[in-house]
């Protein structure tokens, strides 16, 4: 038995469509009652005046390299990062060592993540044996054994024909399928946008239609095969188009997300060869930017993820061509956003949240992301006035490769609660 | 300064240290590495090809300016004429030179930061990087306290070769900038290094700067660097006053970027007759190695009087002893200071 109130807070709750200062009451890990001037007792009351109450975020997208790569990140401190960035559920990507094509590899994530009780971790399974790309995996039993999807995220199937063997195969299973789309032939040896930046570094680029290609194929096998398809981090003004094209057109199978650095930064930040700003998909030139924008504001994209990707120092010292792909995000995803959508009115804050609570939640179809009365007590508290440099050598993530490493951020997680329990809290 | 020993090869009417002295008259340059062109002020500039064309007078003499100092060639990638440059400017300089080519300890999987690392605690005063990615040299010279020199970074930039380009092409015209003038680019511009740093000179210097090659050989947006691309190389060359040939980057898989090397040198090889669409006073100029007939037709490379392509071998130890004195011997007494260790 333990009880907790939270006081006076500005609850922002998108699945009730509560967005007014209220109390909300928690007992045993679940949310008993949402209400003004709640009077209970309680073990643990956190006066939240002058703070935003939300659903614990959802991220979509997180590579938490164990077991595998546990030098660069391991469950528990990417648990504690997503803590930090007040994020109570996750989907780790497959693309561990080895990958988690096999029921083994989902079973110890799940109970390395039971044990620990830090977060929710939902793990997802490969398309393809080893992620080859050749051969399916057994996606029954990675679903029988807890995965919440199956994607082979950080490569993409190239072989249309397996790609719609997977996509029946999926639905057959009734298991989500997350296309990271990109054209191998077209990207070839790309190691950013291929643009002006590009040519001024002297660096092989990738072009944008390596995406919007895949993102049409995607669409259009799923379309064939009645597949559920959530597309991942899209980035471009092609892939952007295909997806709001395909909404239009009444197709409810498919969802899309952006990671928050695609709608935030350009392929500027490569200048110097900062090789933080090295990623996959690449950041891309301004026209890209303003349209996944635009995108967002029309509800072409249904969530914001981090792709969170964590790498050991000297894979990113290296010459840009050579260094790894990826920046960590857990800790600054709903500063991101709430610094370059919401303080520059691109988007409510309301919808902001929407995009990383209650929308992720219905993606992978879990009763998460919401402040419902009887729901899991998951809840974030924000500080959306919070300013701060981000200095990932702070940070709770093991790996310190981020591309808002230096950058002003407005809004900040002041305390996390997973399972009615405070996690996290910024001034412990 | 110390005082000079007469030249070896010839005698000399003046003092060479109290003339190049007098040139220089206490300047130093803007930077402390060079990576880029970017970096090179219209005064840098001045201050480089006045020297560069002092040291030229002097050819071989032997100087001590820069004496008690070492350089560092650190080639990643194999090189002939800029090492060679590079080690015997320095010794001219009365530097101690050392020069490491190919094979070397990032073969045996060591970073190129660990290596950079290891030849700055032998505490040189330049190390000259050539390296087979784009951006090695700006990224190392965050990390030393020796002056980074980049001889060429990829697809990126050779921006001593931009000097040389600058200072042979100023010659020719005998002027101070290049206004109303027309340079043409013609071949492998995406992956060209040389490319990278000429038309940022170019640009410096007020040149109208066109480029002729296949589609697959132009990077995305060139022409926001204030070009005009064009396919056909004969309307490029009409009226051109400097015509720049770049050799096919084999090498840097420029392989399936085009058919064959036969076609290639049909639709864009340098030849008598397209030479002849330049102005008269027009001249020839390429980087080197040029690959005879299919860059440029042989007869053009070495003996033809509108050829200034072994000139810029020459100017190439020119600036570069400008450049190499400036970075070791500061007059202002400023030291560098690496961001990181």
């Amino acid at each position: 038995m333990s009880a907790l109130l939270i006081k006076n807070g500005h609850v922002i709750d998108p699945a009730n469509g509560i967005d007014r200062q209220q109390d909300i009451f928690v007992r045993d890990g679940k949310i008993v009652e949402v209400g003004k001037a709640i009077r209970a007792k309680a073990d643990q009351t956190i006066d939240a005046n002058g703070l935003t109450v939300t659903p614990g975020l959802i991220d979509l997208q997180v590579h938490v390299r164990e077991p595998g790569r546990e030098d660069r990140e391991t469950i528990e401190t990417a648990s504690r990062a997503a803590l930090a960035g007040g994020v109570t559920s996750i989907v780790a990507m497959p693309n561990s060592t080895p990958a988690a094509d096999n029921q083994t590899v989902i079973e110890f994530v799940i109970k390395r993540a039971r044990d620990l009780d830090l977060i929710n971790v939902y793990p997802s399974g490969a398309i393809t044996t080893g992620q080859q790309g050749l051969k399916l995996a057994e996606i029954n039993e990675l679903k029988n054994a807890g995965a919440i999807a199956i994607t082979d995220d950080g490569v993409d199937v190239q072989n249309e024909g397996l790609l719609r063997r997977a996509m029946e195969y999926a639905k057959t299973c009734g298991i989500l399928l997350m296309s990271h789309c990109e054209t191998d032939d077209l990207t070839r040896e790309g190691v950013m946008h291929e643009g002006w930046v590009s040519t001024q570094l002297g660096l092989p680029g990738t072009p944008a239609i390596s995406e919007d290609y895949a993102v049409r194929k995607n669409i259009m096998l799923a379309q064939l095969t009645g597949a559920r398809l959530h597309l991942l981090h899209n980035s471009s003004i092609g892939a952007t188009q295909a997806i709001r094209e395909a909404k239009k057109g009444g197709y409810r199978n498919i969802t899309a997300e952006v990671a928050v650095q695609h709608f935030s930064l350009t392929d500027e930040e490569c200048f110097g060869y900062n090789t933080n700003a090295k990623m996959y998909p690449p950041l891309r030139s301004r026209e890209h930017v303003e349209a996944i924008i635009k995108g967002i504001k029309d509800d072409t994209f249904d969530a914001f993820t981090t792709d969170h990707a964590p790498h050991i120092e000297p894979d990113k010292l290296e010459p840009f061509q050579h260094a790894a792909f990826g920046s960590i995000g857990l800790e600054t995803s709903f500063a991101v956003m709430n610094t370059y959508l919401v303080k520059k009115k691109h988007i409510s804050l309301r919808k902001g949240i929407s995009k990383m609570t209650t929308e992720p939640a219905k993606i992978l179809g879990v009763k998460k992301g919401t402040l419902s009365e009887g729901a899991d007590a998951d809840i974030a508290i924000f500080d959306t006035g919070h300013r701060w440099v981000v200095d990932s050598s702070k940070g709770h993530s093991k790996a310190k490769n981020c591309i808002f490493e230096g950058k002003a951020l407005v809004g900040r997680a002041a305390y996390t609660i997973k399972g009615g329990k405070v996690k996290y809290s910024l001034k412990a | 300064m110390p005082a000079q020993n007469v030249g070896i090869c010839a005698p000399m009417r003046t003092d060479p240290v109290k003339e190049l002295t007098k040139v220089r008259a206490g300047r130093d340059v803007s930077f402390f590495d060079l990576y880029s062109m970017d970096q090179v002020s219209a005064k840098d500039l001045d201050l480089i090809i006045a020297l560069a064309r002092r040291f030229r007078e002097y050819r071989t003499h032997k100087f001590s300016l820069s004496a008690g100092c070492s350089l560092i060639n650190a080639f990643f990638e194999n090189s002939t004429r800029t090492m060679a440059s590079f080690d015997l400017s320095g010794k001219h300089l009365g530097m101690d030179t050392t020069s490491l080519s190919g094979a070397n300890s990032t073969s045996k999987g060591e970073s190129y930061l660990d290596t950079a690392l290891t030849l700055d605690a032998y505490n040189p005063k330049i190390i000259v990087i050539r390296a087979r990615e784009s951006g090695v040299p700006e990224m190392l010279a965050r990390h030393v306290n020796a002056s980074i020199v980049n001889a060429g970074d990829g697809w990126h930039e050779h921006p001593t070769q931009g000097l040389l380009d600058a200072l042979t092409i100023l010659d020719h015209f005998k002027a101070r900038d290049l206004s109303g003038k027309t340079v043409t680019i013609v071949g492998d511009i995406l992956h060209s290094r040389v490319f990278g740093s000429l038309v940022r000179a170019l640009k410096k210097l007020k040149a109208k700067v066109r480029i002729a090659a296949p589609q697959t050989f132009l990077p995305a947006g060139v022409e926001n660097f204030g070009v005009k691309t064009y396919y056909n190389v004969e309307e490029a060359l009409t009226g051109a006053d400097v015509v720049y040939a770049l050799r096919v980057q084999e090498e840097r898989g420029a392989g399936g970027f085009i058919p064959t090397l036969r076609e290639y040198s049909k639709m864009y090889g340098i030849s008598r007759k397209r030479m002849n669409l330049a102005n008269k006073t027009a001249i020839l100029m390429h980087p080197g190695p040029v690959r005879r007939d299919v860059d440029v037709h042989s007869a053009l490379v070495t003996v033809d009087e509108q050829s200034h392509i072994t000139k810029q071998v020459e100017n190439g130890m020119a600036v570069r002893k400008a450049l190499i004195w400036l970075l070791a011997n500061r007059m202002d007494g400023k030291r560098k200071e690496p961001t990181r260790k």
